[in-house]
């Protein structure tokens, strides 16, 4: 990283945490519900991303996050209990949603993570002992940090924002470190790496464990910034579209996420001023996206200059 | 010398055809052994059972006294063999020492210990010289995807050497390569070979470069050794210009 893309990156995140002093409460909402997608897209990122093990049953790790979270919340725990055993129940489920990806990969495993998904959502509507069904659980509490209330829109956010930015920095480290190469190698060439030692199986499972850890974690936070859980946020459609974030942005660059959700979060929203033919025009963006940027909305610097398919390097 | 891979009266049949049919060899430590014979002679085969890829029907394949007969591809990464594959097989979006790096890092440390390591793995002056080796220090940092056909086979072949490996086992490394490339491979694989003492089993149909890089020659035939030698002895022995060589 150049000392002026750092002084870039630097600025934006000054900028980003100060955007609740010109916003209205929604719009504080909005930018919360921004983080809490990229903390689970940077999960799916790794998942789908780096490592190429398609996944489309991300929203699941999301629901299993914020119900633990709701759950243990409720019942008087605090933070401090559900975040991590949110992040572990995600990660040991995580693990156990990786070994079909050890027998397929591509649709296969497409179809497989998302028949994971129908489950999850089947029993977030169906155990009503648990989840409440379809009345959710409500009143989920905010908790106090260090004595100071999270209750206000621009607490909450700033609370989730530096939550954000912590996973983004222990992510940084992660993808650049041997791991991150090992990640890559798996989606450039399983053979190959396998023949050069990389454990195919350790890190197919690490891939998915972590990946439904990042998303347990926003679950948690999803939790507290609605206040309300249902069924609903967690079905297999909203997979679909935490995956169209990670390839909107950038599948397998550190910053596609942040783009991507920022795309399926707050441009419907300024989008609004169209009425009934927003959700068209939203649906044609992603269309001519897809089409004219398959490397994601980052890939343009490179479409710019000529470059083909491949990037510079992908870590 | 005690030998570093033998082949103990391998075989391996499918119902009535006998790909492999009773194959002993024994290689020695820094020994460079071509093998080479006309299409369906069993060389694949053969070659997929050392690699453990195929099962024996009989026989067993020992790596310095062990049995790694069946072995899977990790578990004889570990334990030194390297190999190359036929077709290219590099990492497309890594660059080129990239490539190089992901190819030694997992050699390095632990599981646990490689996520707080540094991100080159300690590895970057290793991978620089064998850029260097390679002659490609001009397209180090682009992506391997967009190298040409004989960069992305040199670099595929660079790759196989940096675990420092005992054994290499090479599957046609001049397929799809131009005559001055293959001269190249040649000469950077018997550098190779002088400085790591590494052992090599290559197969290949490039005559030349198997009798010019070989130290022995094993040319099979019908799923049997046909003959076995230096490179002179092969090429002069009527049977194996009879089944393969020609006249």
């Amino acid at each position: 990283m150049s000392r002026g893309q750092a002084l870039l990156g630097a600025a934006a995140i000054v900028l980003v945490a100060c955007a609740p002093l010109g916003l209205k409460s929604y719009g504080t909402y909005l930018l919360t519900l921004w983080c809490v997608y990229v903390m689970a897209g940077m999960g799916l990122n790794l998942t789908a991303g780096y490592a190429g093990q398609m996944s489309i049953g991300h929203a699941a790790f999301l629901g299993i996050g914020a119900y633990t979270g709701a759950i243990l919340l409720k019942a008087g725990l605090g933070l401090a209990v559900a975040l991590p055993a949110a992040t572990l129940l995600c990660f040991v489920i995580g693990v156990a949603l990786g070994f079909p990806a050890l027998r397929v990969q591509h649709h296969y495993l497409a179809f497989a993570t998302l028949g994971f998904n129908v489950l999850v959502f089947l029993v977030m509507r169906n155990e009503e002992w648990l989840t409440g069904g379809t009345f959710g659980i409500s009143a989920i509490p905010r908790p106090a940090l260090f004595g100071l209330s999270l209750d206000r829109p621009w607490a909450f956010f700033l609370f989730t924002y530096v939550s954000a930015l912590l996973l983004a920095a222990a992510f940084y480290g992660l993808v650049r470190s041997p791991w991150g190469r090992a990640f890559a190698t798996l989606r450039d060439n399983r053979i190959r790496a396998e023949s050069l030692g990389v454990d195919v199986t350790a890190y197919t499972l690490l891939a998915f464990a972590i990946g439904a850890a990042c998303a347990g974690i926003a679950g948690v936070y999803f939790a507290m910034l609605v206040q309300f859980i249902e069924p609903a946020p967690f079905h297999p459609a909203a997979s679909l579209m935490m995956l169209l974030m990670v390839i909107v942005g950038g599948a397998g660059r550190f910053l596609g996420p942040v783009v991507g959700a920022a795309f399926l979060v707050l441009l419907p929203e300024w989008l609004r001023f169209m009425k009934d033919w927003y959700l068209v025009l939203f649906g044609l963006t992603i269309v001519v996206l897809m089409l004219w940027l398959p490397g994601g909305v980052l890939s343009i610097p490179e479409r710019l200059k000529g470059g083909g398919r491949w990037r510079h390097s992908s870590r | 010398m005690a030998a570093l891979l033998e082949i103990e009266d391998c075989a391996k049949h499918y119902g009535a055809i006998r790909a492999v049919d009773g194959v002993s060899l024994a290689i020695a430590p820094g020994e460079i052994v071509g093998v080479i014979g006309p299409n369906g002679s069993g060389k694949t085969t053969l070659f997929n059972t050392i690699l453990g890829q195929i099962r024996p029907t009989a026989g067993r394949v020992r790596l310095s006294g062990e049995d790694i007969t069946g072995m899977a591809p990790l578990a004889l990464a570990r334990r030194g063999v390297g190999r190359t594959f036929q077709t290219l097989q590099v990492f497309g979006s890594l660059s080129v020492r990239e490539n190089l790096i992901a190819a030694a890092q997992e050699f390095r440390g632990t599981l646990f210990g490689r996520l707080f390591a540094p991100p080159d793995a300690g590895l970057r002056e290793r991978a620089d010289g064998m850029i260097e080796r390679f002659g490609l220090q001009a397209v180090a940092d682009l992506a391997a995807a967009k190298l040409s056909y004989g960069q992305q086979k040199l670099v595929d072949i660079a790759m196989a050497f940096m675990p420092d490996p005992r054994l290499v086992v090479l599957d046609e490394p001049c397929a799809g390569v131009n005559p001055a490339l293959a001269d190249r491979l040649r000469e950077l694989l018997s550098g190779l070979n002088a400085s790591s003492g590494a052992s090599f089993v290559v197969i290949e149909h490039n005559m030349d470069f198997v009798m010019r890089l070989c130290q022995r020659v094993v040319c099979l035939a019908q799923g049997k050794v046909l003959s076995q030698g230096t490179p002179d002895e092969v090429q002069r022995d009527p049977a194996v210009i009879e089944a393969y060589l020609g006249h």
